[in-house]
């Protein structure tokens, strides 16, 4: 912690006062100035010998570094005083989207000598995201307000607020099953529990698995064959090269929610689920399973933001374990911007299976009300018509979603999609 | 009159911009009004001292009222303490100035000790400017 000392304006001027009265007096013979002027020399006479630096200690400490958005966490200042503080200035900083619900920031107060104070703040997290508080900026002064020492207090905790995830009924069913153990029903045969063929018995198989009646009418003895439970990849493309927002509320912001939520739906399943965020900044986590990898992912969304890029980026950059073979590709994308349209298109040219959620940017826009620019308006939304026509015209199931629709509602027509592309 | 109109300017200005640096030249000001108001009439009386009092005093206020930011919250234990601490400035203030009186009331020699007395302020108080002055 390093301390700047000052004098405070104060001081300069009560010396001012009480040199010029006295001088003034002795000048001009008027010993009515030395009454006047007695009182702030006599004030800086007190006041000087008290104005010594004041020696504290200040400390952050966080209820829990991770919350819901919209929660509130307690923040305590833990103040620590060695010597007596006359007066102290206190200010803890706090990032965009946080503010205080309970408690004084910023706030003076006065410590004696080995004091110990604990002041108790409660902050409302009003946005996801990862959220520095700090620094507190102090500003001590002596008694009479003469000299002022400040300080930065360079404690920065990091506060993660998930967003808020809406539970969903149903997710898409990826075409293609992995090799481990998961909740989806395999279209290959081997060993689970729904019915799928019958074969003759060989050696070595489970006569728990013989099927007595069709044994009985073909005189030799047949097994059940099952489609067993597997796992699935799935990977969530968010893009991240443009959003439309409006207020405190964007399509960004949409598509990390949705991706969370799709997120958690998946990880529940035991499916493994990666991430890639494809914007001005790249981000990928290869697919994983599990509560801690839920968590990476929610802290790679934590981080995601619009950053202005004009470098064209296609799908090559990504490194090829980041979308496996036979993996179900989840985009959440509003559709702004070329090269995310490009890098869909090529996903889907490389055979990977593919589902468009457009994050709909038209509620965050307002049709202008000239004549120009009110068809140049229409015209936009008859090329993001088009956009998605291209999509479905490559098999890719497209859905819009708008803010303050549920997310299962897309769900359920890509699902409609799917379903029909493949009968 | 001028010269206290000035003074009321310089004080209004420096409480509503927040501007500590008016105070002391509202209190010059006003000390100057009192001074060319009272020629003829060169004695420390009381009316001198109770005005040299008054004047911290407004200093006082008005720079406390300066360093309290709408945002700030402060607790009362250091209102209280500040309170106090100005009610014992003003005290200790009005006991300098009755002092000073009762030696300027006492001898003609003491004219002579107010000035050594004024010369050895006048040092003491550029002493300490320099000393405590911003580094």
């Amino acid at each position: 912690m390093t301390t700047f000392r000052s004098a405070s304006p104060k001081l300069t001027g009560y010396a001012l006062l009480g040199a010029l009265a006295l001088l003034a007096s002795l000048a001009l013979g008027r010993p009515e100035l030395l009454a006047i002027g007695a009182p702030f020399v006599l004030a800086l006479a007190v006041g000087a010998p008290l104005a010594t630096e004041p020696r504290f200690a200040v400390q952050v400490e966080v209820e829990a570094d991770r919350a819901l958005e919209g929660d509130e966490i307690g923040v305590r200042l833990v103040l620590e005083a060695e010597t007596a503080v006359a007066r102290l200035d206190l200010s803890l900083g706090l990032p965009e989207n946080v503010e205080v619900c309970e408690g004084s920031n910023p706030v003076s107060l006065a410590l004696a000598a080995g004091e110990r104070r604990q002041l108790e703040l409660r902050l409302a997290l009003q946005r996801f995201g990862a959220h520095r508080l700090g620094p507190v900026v102090t500003r001590a002064a002596d008694p009479l307000g003469l000299r002022r020492w400040e300080s930065v207090v360079d404690v920065r905790p990091l506060v993660r607020a998930h967003p808020r995830e809406e539970l969903l009924r149903r997710v898409l069913r990826p075409r293609e099953t992995q090799v481990y153990a998961g909740n989806e029903v395999s279209r290959h045969k081997g060993v689970g529990i729904e019915f799928a063929d019958l074969r003759p018995f060989v050696f070595g198989d489970p006569v728990r698995r013989i099927n007595w009646r069709a044994s009985a009418r073909r005189a030799e003895l047949y097994v059940n064959q099952s489609h067993p439970e597997r796992n699935t990849d799935v990977i969530l493309f968010v893009d991240s090269f443009a959003e439309a927002r409006l207020g405190d509320e964007g399509t960004l912001d949409l598509a990390v929610r949705a991706t969370a939520a799709l997120a958690r739906a998946y990880l529940t399943r035991r499916d493994r689920v990666g991430l890639v965020g494809f914007g001005g900044i790249l981000r990928w986590l290869t697919p994983g399973s599990g509560l801690t990898h839920l968590y990476r992912i929610v802290d790679a969304l934590l981080d995601t933001e619009i950053v202005l890029s004009y470098y064209w980026k296609n799908i090559d950059v990504l490194p090829r374990r980041t979308l496996p073979p036979n993996a179900l590709v989840i985009a959440l994308s509003p559709l702004l911007d070329a090269r995310s349209v490009g890098a869909l298109l090529d996903l889907r040219a490389r055979g990977f299976d593919l589902a468009v959620i457009d994050v709909s940017p038209v509620p965050f826009t307002t049709r202008p009300s000239g004549d120009v620019e009110g068809v140049a308006y229409d015209v936009w939304r008859l090329h993001r018509e088009m956009l998605r026509q291209r999509l479905r015209q490559a098999a890719v199931a497209v859905a819009e979603w708008r803010s303050g629709d549920p997310l299962q509602a897309p769900l359920e027509e890509v699902r409609a999609f799917r379903r029909r592309a493949y009968v | 009159m001028a010269a206290v109109g000035l003074a009321l300017a310089l004080l209004l200005a420096g409480l509503v911009l927040r501007r500590g640096g008016t105070i002391p030249w509202a209190v010059a000001c006003c000390a100057a009004a009192s001074v060319v108001g009272r020629a003829g009439h060169a004695t420390a009386d009381a009316h001198a001292a109770a005005l040299g009092v008054l004047l911290l005093l407004a200093a006082e206020l008005a720079w406390w009222s300066i360093d309290l930011s709408p945002r700030l919250h402060v607790e009362r234990a250091l209102v209280r303490m500040k309170a106090v601490g100005i009610a014992g400035l003003v005290a200790g203030a009005l006991a300098l100035d009755g002092f000073l009186l009762a030696l300027t009331g006492i001898t003609p020699g003491s004219r002579v000790t107010l000035a050594a007395l004024g010369m050895a302020a006048a040092v003491a108080v550029l002493a300490l400017v320099l000393r405590g002055g911003p580094r």
